[in-house]
């Protein structure tokens, strides 16, 4: 009886531990599938997830990553997608010098320098006509790229929903004082290149999308 | 050179040391012109409020020093001046006004000089005012009313909630430690009589032999069932996770938070994210981007310092030097190259929210993959989401060919292999 139970109970523990090395190992694979806080988890066909091509947004900088899964015969690993004649081996680049980007409406770059907001306050004019629709779509791009720090009825810090303003100070009102009396050649130039605390927004809002703006902030200098 | 002119020399020098040691006396005393009538205060408080509150507060400073005592500090005509047109005057060399311009960060004040002097003096007549007579603090009471108007909303509290599951649990041990002292009081008073039958004793003294349980086959089979269940289970969903990065949240090299800047600061995502509405990707934005706010704003800050190392920004002198290296924050989605997506076409002509695809990207201080970005679940959406056909005249004719009821994307094609695999 006792001998039997021994024998029992050694068969028992030899199973556990069987056991326990089956859910380990399928927790060691199953975890290693899964994506984590740093870990994008185990891909499937590698080589589609790290483009051969150059992408704008990745960049692979380790010359062997992903040679396991490399089929070509250059010295490089599958993944490696930085560019040696860029300047940190990036793959985007700024666009030629003295070249201008062809658009829609055949519109030319703007320009004018920085220092040069009073010439710009007194020659520009807006090209787009003064529609509903382009109104429209002007409030839109102002709520936007605008609103956080001029609020949307364009009281700057002193505007509720400026959060932005509020915090940073020194956002004045379109409708009150001489910022009233502003001219669009003006609004446009500062939208571009920024004057006293506000930043140049030329790089993030497009030109046309500047000018939309302007035929909107104008509506809003004219309110009491 | 003659007596002449060294006489008139000497008193052209005393006359200037003498008004420039009775320059404070003069200053105290210019006090007095500044307006004090009630109607001059009201009419400089208007002004003060739409011309000069952005930057300036009386009592405290703000982008701009705090005016408190300025008609004491500088005189009347220095003050004048320097409000209309306050470039001159430190671009003249004015020793003070170069003070001031460097230490308030070289922030440019606007020209004032459509004021008229009365104007100027009426609100230096406000300023006075204010400063004689400071505003009681009302803001305390306003943010403690703020605060306990926000705890008001909500449900039962979590710590209530966990309060209230002990007590249950308490309450049910409690029925059981009764149950088990009934059970053992009826196994002692059924012992006790002499007059049952040997089987019936039996029955009421039989212990639970786990042993036997554990060893019988029906058992051994449920054990064995639900072990192949999981393991089965498990194994086909750790399947399914591969290449599903769902939930990958990587560290970037700047902690830069969506919950702060898209959550409180209701930033619109467009506003970094400029590539959104006409391009395949969203965009990473650009430093540029950042310093519109991060000139002025936690300039002090750690992760910020990054952004300046980045940059080669000098934050004393706020010049920009050449020594400039891309920071390398870590892409977060990633679809393979199997399958073509395009950023425009989803959110400026399907007018999706990011919300949709990204998840509640404002409450994440670090981003996640939110969707699993499955082939599954792409054609989900597709099935289910209605084209947006309103006021535009390219769907008139599909939309009349579907009676006028829902045009869905699987209609117009959003099923079709070649329009994300080519």
């Amino acid at each position: 009886m006792k001998r039997n139970f021994k024998l029992n109970y050694q068969m028992m523990t030899t199973n556990k531990i069987f056991q326990i090395l089956f859910f380990g190992f399928l927790t060691v694979l199953v975890v290693s599938c899964k994506p984590g806080k740093d870990n994008p988890g185990t891909e499937y066909a590698p080589n589609m997830y790290h483009a051969v091509s150059y992408e704008p947004l990745t960049q692979i900088t380790e010359k062997d990553a992903g040679a396991w899964v490399s089929s070509d015969e250059d010295e490089y690993g599958e993944y490696y997608n930085s560019n040696p004649n860029n300047p940190f081996g990036m793959t985007m680049r700024e666009p030629a010098k003295n070249t201008v980007p062809r658009n829609e409406n055949g519109m030319l770059p703007y320009r004018l320098p920085k220092d040069s907001v009073e010439l710009a306050a007194r020659t520009l004019k807006n090209p787009l006509p003064d529609t509903k629709e382009i109104l429209e779509e002007g409030k839109v791009l102002y709520t936007k790229y605008c609103t956080h720090c001029h609020g949307e009825n364009g009281g700057g810090s002193m505007d509720e929903t400026a959060k932005v303003g509020k915090v940073y100070q020194g956002v004045p009102s379109y409708s009150a004082g001489a910022t009233s009396q502003l001219s669009e050649g003006h609004i446009f130039h500062v939208i571009t290149h920024g004057i006293r605390r506000m930043g140049a927004h030329g790089s993030q809002v497009q030109q046309e999308d500047r000018w939309k703006i302007v035929r909107y902030v104008q509506t809003l200098q004219k309110q009491d | 050179m003659s007596l002449k002119t060294y006489i008139t020399r000497l008193s052209f020098i005393a006359f200037l040391l003498v008004s420039f040691l009775s320059l404070p006396n003069s200053a105290f005393a210019q006090a007095d012109e500044l307006p004090t009538s009630e109607e001059a205060i009201a009419n400089g408080e208007k002004l003060f409020k739409n011309n000069c509150a952005v930057c300036h507060q009386v009592q405290n400073k703000m982008v701009g020093p705090a005016l408190k005592n300025v008609y004491e500090r500088r005189e009347l005509p220095w003050l004048l001046n320097f409000i209309k047109n306050s470039q001159k005057v430190i671009q003249g060399g004015d020793e003070y006004a170069v003070n001031l311009y460097n230490e308030y960060g070289k922030a440019v004040m606007p020209n004032f000089d459509y004021f008229a002097d009365e104007e100027i003096k009426s609100i230096l007549g406000y300023i006075k005012y204010q400063t004689e007579n400071p505003p009681q603090e009302a803001t305390a009471d306003a943010g403690g009313a703020a605060t306990e108007a926000g705890d008001g909303g909500g449900g039962i509290p979590s710590e209530y909630l966990t309060l209230i599951i002990v007590g249950f649990v308490i309450v049910l041990i409690l029925i059981l430690v009764v149950l088990v002292l009934i059970v053992t009081v009826l196994t002692k008073f059924i012992n006790q009589k002499e007059d049952i039958d040997e089987r019936d004793r039996e029955f009421v003294n039989q212990k639970l032999n786990l042993n036997k349980l554990v060893r019988s086959n029906g058992f051994l089979f449920f054990v064995i069932l639900i072990f192949t269940a999981v393991v089965a289970k498990t194994v086909i969903d750790g399947l399914y996770t591969v290449g599903v990065q769902q939930g990958y949240q990587p560290t970037q090299p700047i902690a830069f938070s969506h919950e702060i800047h898209a959550g409180q600061y209701e930033i619109d995502c467009q506003y970094c994210h400029t590539g959104v509405m006409n391009s395949k990707s969203a965009n990473i934005p650009s430093a540029n981007i950042c310093m519109n706010c991060h000139t002025a704003i936690k300039t002090e800050s750690k992760e910020i310092a990054k952004i300046y190392k980045a940059i080669d920004y000098d934050a004393e002198t706020g010049e920009y030097g050449d020594n400039v290296k891309p920071i390398e924050w870590v892409r977060v989605h990633n679809l393979p190259d199997l399958a073509y997506f395009n950023h425009s076409q989803h959110v400026n002509v399907g007018e999706i929210e990011c919300q949709t695809c990204h998840g509640p990207i404002e409450e994440m201080a670090v981003v996640k993959q939110w969707s699993t970005l499955t082939m599954g679940w792409c054609i989900n959406c597709h099935r289910e989401t209605k084209v947006n056909a309103k006021g535009n005249a390219y769907y008139d004719q599909l939309v009349e060919a579907h009676d006028g009821g829902d045009l869905k994307v699987v209609d117009i094609g959003g099923l079709e292999c070649a329009k994300c695999h080519y």
